[in-house]
Parts: C-alpha cells; sequence; structure tokens
C-alpha cells in the first residue's frame, strides 16, 4: 500500500522528446506524444524515475493537491491461494517484498490474482516498486512467473529485462568450487526455506 | 579530554536540506569529545591522508601504484571507461577519491597515448548523486565533457555469466577497456559481510536493476555477494577488464593507493585490512552497553559515518558482522527487513533484534534516498527541523519514515529530550569526523578503557576465524604490511 502524495510534472519548453521518461516510468504513466512528454497524472505514482532521469531536467515533481491511496486488499481474494503462490515462488506470504511502500509477498499475489499480468500492473495496483524502483523486480517476477504469467518487457522500454537466477538453481558445480570463499549457498538455501515456511502472523 | 575534531560539513544537494538549515552541529554541544582512532587502536596505519603534504600525495600514490600495473593492452585507437562509484566521494569529504579518478586519466593517457577516456560513476539509489559530484570536483573539465552518472534504471546489457544471465548498466560498458576505479573502506558490511568487497561494484554500481535486485532477493544474505563474482568473471567482462585502482581506506584515513591487474589479489589484500582494521572499530562499537546516537552527516540516514564504521553496520553491531558461520543474518540487512511479518516481530525466531545498546537516534542532518524507515521503526527516532520532515515526506523511498519519528524544532531541544528518556550521558555521533570519532566524555572514557582488550581479541581470536571463513590465509598480512606504513 503506498499513498502518493507527488506526481510529475513536465516543462514542455525543455522536454527535447527522448523518451528516456518513457522507457523508466515503472507504471507506464508518461508518453512521449508530438515530441513531447505527456503525463497521465492519475496513473502516475509519483516514483520520480523520469525526473531522476531526464536528461535535460525537464520533469519536477509537485505535491499532489489529493493524495491517492493505492494498494490491494489481501482480504478480497482467496488467501489460500495467496499462499500457494506465495509457496511456488519461494517466499513468505508475509515477507517485505518492497522496502521502500512496505509492501508484502501476500499483497503483490493478490494483486496477480485480481489480474495483474506484468511488472507494470502490480506497481500500478500496490505501489510496489516505485520507491527506489531498483530492489524488488526479482521477486515481482517470481510471482508472476508462479503465477504461470508469461510476462513481456515494454516494447523499446527500460523496465525491466528478465527474471535471473535464484539461490535454489545455483548448480552444484558452482557451489563446490566457490563455497571454500565465503560463498554459503547452502546454508542461505536452508535459511531461505526456513523463511518460507515460518508460521503467519497477522492470519487467525 | 580532546576538543571534538571538525566534522564534515553539510553539502548542497537535492538530497538533503539546504546546508543554511544546519544550524548546530553535534559535536559543538557541551560535554562533547573526540577519541582519536590511534588512541584506540596504536597499531592502525599511518595515514597519508589527510597530511599537511595535500591533495598532492594522492596524485603521487596513485602514480606511484600504477608503475606496477600492465596496460598494454590499451592502445592509442582504443576507448577506455574508469568505472567510478559515488560512494568513493563521501569519503573524507570526496576530494582524495575524484584526485585518484583525475590521476587515473591523466596516467592511462600519458603511458598509452590513448585519448578517447571516459568517467562512468555509478549510484545507489539517487540516480543524480555522482553528476552533483562530477560538477563539484570539476570532473567534466578534467574528462574533456565525458564524465557521466550511470544510474541502474538506464539501458542495459545482458551478460552471460555461470549462474545464467545477468544485467549490466550499458554505459558503463561500451568502450573497449573498463578500469574498475574503487575504494576498499567497508561501509555496507551488513550487505558483503567483507566476501568479495572488492568486486562488489559489479554487481551493484554498475550493475542493473535485475541484478541487484537478485542479490538482495534471490540468492539470501551470504550468497549474494557470488552475483558481483559471476558478472566480474564471465567472458564479456573478463574481455574488458584492463586493471583495478583503488583508494585504499582505513578507519583513520587513507592508507595508500592500491592498484593490480588481478582483481582477486586486490581482494585479498583489503579483505586483510576490512577485517583487522575496521573489524577492530566495530567489535569496539559493539561493546556499548547504552548510547545516544546522533545522525549528522551529509548521506542517507544508514551511511552516516563514525570512525569509518556507518549506522547501518551499528545497528548490527550487537551481532559479529564478520562472522559467517554463526551469523547468517545481521540485525539490518534487507533480508532481515523483509523478514519481519504483519506483527512486527521477526518470521523466525533466531532474528537478531536492532542493536539494544541504541536508545535514542537524534537525526540532526541525514539524506534521504534510501528506504530508512526500518531504522524510525525500531530505533526512537527524533528529527531535528520541520524542513527535514518534509523532506522525508517527499521523498518515494521514505513516505513512512516520518510516521515513526518525533520532530524537535532545535538540536538543543532533541538533545535534552534524549537525555531525559533514556536515562544514558554516552553519545556517539556519526559525523564523520576524521581521524578519531566525535562522542561524549562518558563514551570517551568508556572506549579508551575497552580498546585494549578488544584489540587483543580480534589479533588473536576473531581475525584468524575470519579469514578462514573467506579462504584468506593469515599470511597476506605480510604484504599489507610491506605495502603500508604497517605496525604490529
Amino acid at each position: 500500500m503506498k499513498l502518493v502524495n507527488l506526481v510529475a510534472v513536465v516543462d514542455l519548453e525543455k522536454c527535447i522528446g527522448c523518451k528516456t521518461c518513457e522507457r523508466v516510468c515503472p507504471v507506464l504513466a508518461i508518453k512521449v506524444v508530438d515530441g513531447k512528454s505527456q503525463v497521465d497524472t492519475e496513473r502516475c505514482r509519483g516514483c520520480a524515475a523520469c525526473e531522476q532521469r531526464c536528461p535535460v531536467y525537464a520533469i519536477r515533481m509537485e505535491k499532489r493537491k489529493e493524495p491517492i491511496l493505492v494498494g490491494v486488499d489481501v482480504d478480497s481474494v482467496d488467501y489460500g491461494k495467496v499462499i500457494e503462490l506465495c509457496g511456488k515462488a519461494k517466499l513468505n506470504p508475509e515477507q517485505v517484498i518492497c522496502f521502500c511502500t512496505g509492501t508484502r509477498a501476500e499483497e503483490i499475489a493478490a494483486a496477480i490474482l485480481m489480474g495483474a499480468k506484468s511488472p507494470e500492473d502490480v506497481s500500478f495496483m500496490t505501489g510496489a516498486r516505485t520507491g527506489c524502483k531498483v530492489e524488488c523486480i526479482q521477486p515481482i517476477l517470481r510471482l508472476l512467473e508462479a503465477a504461470d504469467i508469461k510476462s513481456v518487457p515494454p516494447k523499446g522500454g527500460w523496465q525491466w529485462y528478465g527474471r535471473t537466477v535464484t539461490v535454489w538453481e545455483i548448480p552444484e558445480g558452482v557451489r563446490r568450487k566457490h563455497s571454500s570463499r565465503g560463498f554459503y549457498f547452502d546454508e542461505d538455501e536452508k535459511l531461505l526455506n526456513r523463511v518460507k515456511e515460518a508460521p503467519l502472523q497477522g492470519r487467525r | 579530554m580532546r576538543a571534538p575534531i571538525p566534522p564534515i560539513p553539510p553539502r548542497k544537494s537535492q538530497y538533503g536540506i539546504d546546508p543554511s538549515l544546519v544550524k548546530k552541529r553535534v559535536c559543538e554541544l557541551p560535554g562533547m569529545t573526540s577519541v582519536l582512532i590511534k588512541e584506540l587502536f596504536p597499531d592502525m596505519p599511518d595515514v597519508i591522508y589527510p597530511s599537511d603534504r595535500g591533495i598532492e600525495t594522492i596524485r603521487k600514490a596513485t602514480e606511484e601504484a600504477l608503475k606496477n600495473v600492465d596496460m598494454s593492452m590499451i592502445k592509442p585507437e582504443h576507448s577506455v571507461n574508469i568505472l567510478a562509484s559515488h560512494h568513493g566521494f563521501t569519503l573524507l569529504g570526496g576530494e582524495p577519491y575524484a584526485e585518484m579518478l583525475k590521476t587515473l586519466r591523466d596516467v592511462i593517457q600519458a603511458r598509452t597515448g590513448c585519448k578517447d577516456i571516459r568517467l562512468r560513476a555509478g549510484v545507489g539509489l539517487r540516480f543524480r548523486e555522482t553528476e552533483e559530484y562530477i560538477k563539484r570536483y570539476g570532473l567534466d573539465k578534467h574528462f574533456n565533457g565525458k564524465a557521466v552518472g550511470i544510474a541502474p534504471i538506464d539501458e542495459g546489457i545482458p551478460i552471460e555469466t555461470e549462474i545464467g544471465t545477468l544485467y549490466g548498466i550499458k554505459k558503463a560498458y561500451d568502450a573497449d577497456w573498463i578500469v574498475h576505479a574503487h575504494n576498499s573502506d567497508v561501509r555496507e558490511v551488513h550487505f558483503h559481510r567483507q566476501v568479495d568487497r572488492a568486486v562488489k561494484p559489479f554487481g551493484m554500481s554498475y550493475a542493473r536493476i535485475e541484478t541487484r535486485s537478485t542479490y538482495h532477493q534471490n540468492m539470501g544474505p551470504r550468497a549474494a555477494n557470488f552475483v558481483a563474482r559471476a558478472i566480474f568473471d564471465s567472458p564479456f567482462v573478463q574481455k574488458k577488464f584492463a586493471f583495478a585502482c583503488f583508494l585504499t581506506v582505513a578507519p583513520n584515513g587513507i592508507i595508500g593507493v592500491d592498484a593490480d591487474n588481478d582483481l582477486y589479489s586486490l581482494n585479498d589484500r583489503i579483505t586483510f585490512i576490512g577485517c583487522r582494521y575496521y573489524g577492530k572499530m566495530m567489535t569496539l562499537l559493539g561493546s556499548i552497553d547504552e548510547c545516544i546516537v546522533a545522525l549528522d552527516f551529509p548521506c542517507p540516514v544508514v551511511y552516516v559515518f563514525a570512525g569509518g564504521v556507518i549506522y547501518a553496520n551499528f545497528a548490527g553491531a550487537n551481532t559479529d558482522l564478520y562472522d559467517l558461520d554463526d551469523v547468517p543474518l545481521p540485525s539490518y540487512t534487507w533480508y532481515t527487513e523483509a523478514f519481519y511479518g504483519k506483527k512486527g516481530k521477526p518470521l523466525l525466531s533466531d532474528i537478531p533484534p536492532v542493536n539494544p545498546a541504541i536508545k535514542m537516534c537524534v537525526h540532526n542532518y541525514a539524506w534521504v534516498g534510501y528506504p530508512s524507515v526500518f531504522f524510525s521503526e525500531h530505533i526512537p527516532t527524533i528529527v531535528v527541523g520541520r524542513e527535514q520532515a518534509d523532506l522525508f515526506n517527499r521523498d518515494p523511498q521514505n513516505l513512512n519514515y516520518m510516521k515513526h519519528a518525533l520532530i524537535a524544532d532545535d538540536l538543543e531541544t532533541a538533545m535534552e529530550f534524549a537525555y531525559k528518556v533514556t536515562g544514558t550521558r554516552k553519545v556517539l555521533i556519526f559525523d564523520g569526523a576524521i581521524g578519531g570519532i566525535n562522542v561524549s566524555e562518558p563514551l570517551a572514557e568508556y572506549l579508551l578503557k575497552k580498546a585494549p582488550e578488544v584489540n587483543e581479541r580480534v589479533e588473536n581470536e576473531l581475525l584468524p576465524k575470519w579469514l578462514r571463513q573467506r579462504g584468506v590465509d593469515l599470511r597476506i598480512g605480510e604484504d599489507v604490511r610491506k605495502k603500508y606504513a604497517v605496525r604490529g
């Protein structure tokens, strides 16, 4: 859940229509039309990715007059299915996925069960990945994959490229070759398995 | 008792409040003093900077270190990317790192005849941070307009590794050769655990979001560092890697410059330095029984410095961050933060609490641009000035920080409140004081008394264990002693 209190505003005089903003927006809320960037203010989640990467400093973040609360109510879906999806992605439903918004795996799973088909949908519905824009892409991709959804990165965009390796998938040969140098693959796999199986605190 | 050491001044940045709003520094309050690192640990190496020889000493040390490096692979018609990271600019005011980068460029051009030498400076989560440093230190001019900041959401490039495809930032690798220009300061021990510290930027500063997320979410707290090694070892990177040049740092200052064509040799040397010297400071600070922490440095909450130790490490200093066997999860890492359930308790009973010695945090001056809510949630925090509170409330990474923090109008009020509520007079100030730490008098006395015992324990018990866990031979210490002015 996130209280969106900012919105991107474009200075059309400065905008050069380079599309950098379009390529980095995690919710596809900004688009270059007729050579100038346009913000869909209802869609914008106030992450400032566009403002931070605009090469000509044409974008600023303004305070919204009326902040928007975005989030998915996990009680509106079958929680058994949330548990199943998280388990398949090797995540505990209560573990935090987005450190900036405090979004937990269960909320991402609920968004997927309610129809999210891509990381962009997930971010739009939950606000996750609209803080630092960096750290939570992999668990989101893992949850989408667990739901058998084959997401495709936005065409021409830099939003994301693909799911990467998890500790469970590290080949045996790699583990053997490198474990003497302080890489604790087997032990961390066990640790993450324990987290996955840990009892839930928030459900009766 | 000694007078406090002048702290690093506030810095104008889009990530912090205007320096004019920092009315008073914590070390200026009554009862504050300082302790030199060398008073605590006399066997710390001698520093080359700061010294009365000024910044010139960094240029000379860089030139000297580069004499042993092979640059014959770089031809006049080639292009070279010098890869840098934001963190170097936070060390001792940033000038030493900037000087090393400038010298690197000059030496490469002089030795190889190559003129297409670019600076690509990576960031953490403040995407314009190195842009600010490039301007501040005149790097754009020195690199003839070829100095840029690169961010993890910039265009990527797939890199095939022995654990599958990972992703780098395209602009980091768009040259014939790369030169890895970093530093040995330990900083995020809670994340990297002093495993492959020299290699880490390949999985962070030079990497895309997919790779960074792999490190922090897919691998586990002690396997994560392999992400950087996998990228560095990839044929793609190996084909481009020319050499590495590091500003070598100890808790008391810059001790030299190390350069090598073999990154893993350099890595072993800085692993020794990190474990031996920073390990002592970390262990000493971890022994503090109770204190008020004061944040007063131009960096995000987690990264403010005291004696080479950052606040994030002090928050976990109730555990041995260097012990890989017995401490799978420190009190603070993103894995730990992720593993707190909906009732605010850890999902596993063996997850250690945040350092219980920290009774309160007085946030006098620190930046946004890093998710820091975990700290205000777990440590009673009082923020000085409404402007600073407003800044946090506008930061997409910290929208919840102020939900758990109080606001004081001024520093004096905040400190008085902290003294009254906690009952302790021990104050540890994270203000980047160079060569020592600023503390309150009772804490100074405590640290001076405790340090000899910590020194013995690290030398005889902990250091051999830490190095063994990392597969680093204790005899590497001989190389370090030869290279730097090290006693003992």
